[in-house]
């Protein structure tokens, strides 16, 4: 009878272990027992408090506390859920922001509208469309693709998480450096000055197959084997 | 009001100083009310190349000190009177004076019952201290470069930097040192290549010509004079007050074989 309520404590607060058969009323007379036969021992300190073994309604809770706050000089600072359901629900309110931006992936898209300069890096967790140029000493870093609606002389990278799958187009390709996933390409040393003067320039593509780098003319061929 | 032009450029060497000076006279001849400051500090020249060194009394750290009045320090030009000098010391380095200092002297400036109607600020190289300093109360920026890609590359870092102050579409470029014999002969970037990665507005182009050695160190520049030199600074003058100047045939006298092949089109 009298074991209908245990009282396991902890450092920072106590747990009341309420026995699921028994009837409330006689639920609070045994607690009120307990706590005034333990009330020297608590002293004058400050706890949580937590039920556990029944459910208890507010009303219930309310009761309790008002029962254990006559009977001893404890301070309950609060008491604490051992609902599942309610803890998840918790998590997912307090993280839920964090779980929303990594919703926002690899193929959403950044536009940028202007030129990136010598110095100026452009960074982003998704995809980046650029329109105008990357000049040389310009950096752009997706985790996705780089799309560029002008000419790309400075660096790029893509899939800057690993992934090789991604892929850099650009309406003038002449990059300093191409960086997707894991693999880098530079220019060729060649010089660079008189290169396609006289040569019209078409849109390029460039994606990694084998461990390398390559650079193609945008053709539907090339289009059908890209994965997004 | 007062428009207050930074004439800048990232790579040293480039032309900044002698375009200052030039434009700062041309724009005197001009009729117009002009103060150049050199933001130079410890590297000072604009005063030599404006033949004002024995002139300098007070300087513009003594001004942002509280030494001396801002009209102390300023010097009229030899030839113009309506042009002033404010040099800056040679003495101290550039954290002798902060941006906010400089945009004090630069409101004083603008405020002088004077009426000045431009403040040319000659911008050191780099872009440290001294061009936070030139560019912090600028209404508009001249960029300097010459046809190299070294100066081209730190010109186009210099535009992203001008841009991020503010600055953006209130530039204007001009390409010095432009050897067109080089640039017929493919040896050398036309003014269309600078163009196409710094996308400015090309306010003005100028010949490399050994008129301006000369005048350098004659310390008068030669803005508006008959040299081609003279002439494109001249017209960038113009530009800058709003004409709307033709650009110069900088091919010049163009050799003989040009002037024979335009007789032969003309027929």
């Amino acid at each position: 009878m009298n074991n209908s309520v245990v009282i396991k404590s902890n450092k920072h607060g106590i747990t009341v272990v309420l026995d699921n058969r028994a009837d409330f009323t006689t639920l609070k007379s045994c607690v009120e027992d307990k706590f005034r036969q333990s009330a020297a021992f608590f002293g004058n300190v400050d706890m949580a408090l937590a039920f556990e073994g029944r459910p208890v309604t507010n009303e219930e809770q309310k009761e309790l506390l008002d029962i254990i706050e006559k009977e001893t000089s404890m301070n309950i600072l609060c008491v604490m859920d051992n609902d599942e359901n309610k803890d998840a629900a918790f998590v997912r309110a307090v993280h839920g922001s964090c779980i929303q931006e990594q919703t926002q992936t690899a193929s959403d898209g950044l536009f940028y509208k202007g030129t990136l300069r010598s110095g100026q890096v452009l960074e982003s967790e998704t995809s980046i469309i650029v329109l105008g140029d990357v000049n040389p000493g310009g950096r752009i870093i997706s985790k996705g693709n780089v799309i560029i609606l002008g000419s790309l002389r400075g660096n790029v990278f893509a899939g800057a998480n690993g992934d090789e799958h991604a892929f850099v187009v650009a309406l003038e390709m002449n990059p300093m450096q191409i960086k997707i996933g894991d693999v880098i390409a530079r220019s060729s040393d060649s010089a660079q000055t008189k290169k396609n003067k006289n040569k019209t320039v078409s849109p390029k593509i460039s994606f990694v197959e084998d461990g390398n780098i390559y650079i193609e003319d945008l053709t539907s061929d090339i289009l059908e084997d890209i994965r997004i | 009001m007062s428009e207050v032009i930074v004439v800048t450029s990232g790579k040293g060497g480039v032309g900044k100083t002698t375009t200052t000076a030039n434009i700062g006279t041309g724009l005197a001849k001009l009729g117009k009310k002009v103060v150049m400051i050199d933001t130079d500090t410890g590297l000072r020249n604009l005063d030599v190349v404006l033949g004002l060194e024995n002139r300098i009394v007070y300087n513009l750290v003594d001004v942002v000190e509280g030494n001396c009045r801002i009209k102390q320090a300023m010097i009229t030009d030899k030839r113009c009177p309506k042009l002033y000098l404010l040099p800056t010391a040679q003495t101290r380095d550039k954290s002798a004076i902060t941006p906010e200092q400089m945009i004090k002297v630069l409101d004083e400036l603008k405020e002088d019952p004077e009426e000045f109607d431009y403040i040319i600020l000659d911008c050191p190289a780099g872009i440290e201290q001294g061009f936070q300093n030139a560019i912090a109360g600028a209404d508009r920026a001249l960029v300097v470069t010459t046809p190299e890609v070294s100066a081209i590359r730190d010109a186009d870092r210099i535009v992203g930097l001008l841009d991020a102050h503010g600055l953006k579409d209130h530039e204007d470029l001009i390409v010095n040192r432009i050897r067109m014999d080089m640039v017929n002969r493919g040896e050398m970037m036309s003014i269309d290549d600078v163009n196409d990665i710094l996308q400015l507005n090309v306010i003005g182009a100028v010949p490399d010509d050994e008129n301006i050695v000369v005048a350098t160190n004659k310390g008068q520049p030669l803005v508006g004079d008959d040299s081609l030199a003279g002439q494109a600074y001249m017209n960038i003058c113009r530009r800058i007050i709003g004409e709307d100047v033709p650009f110069l045939d900088l091919n010049g006298k163009g050799g003989f074989f040009k002037k024979l092949s335009s007789l032969f089109k003309g027929k």
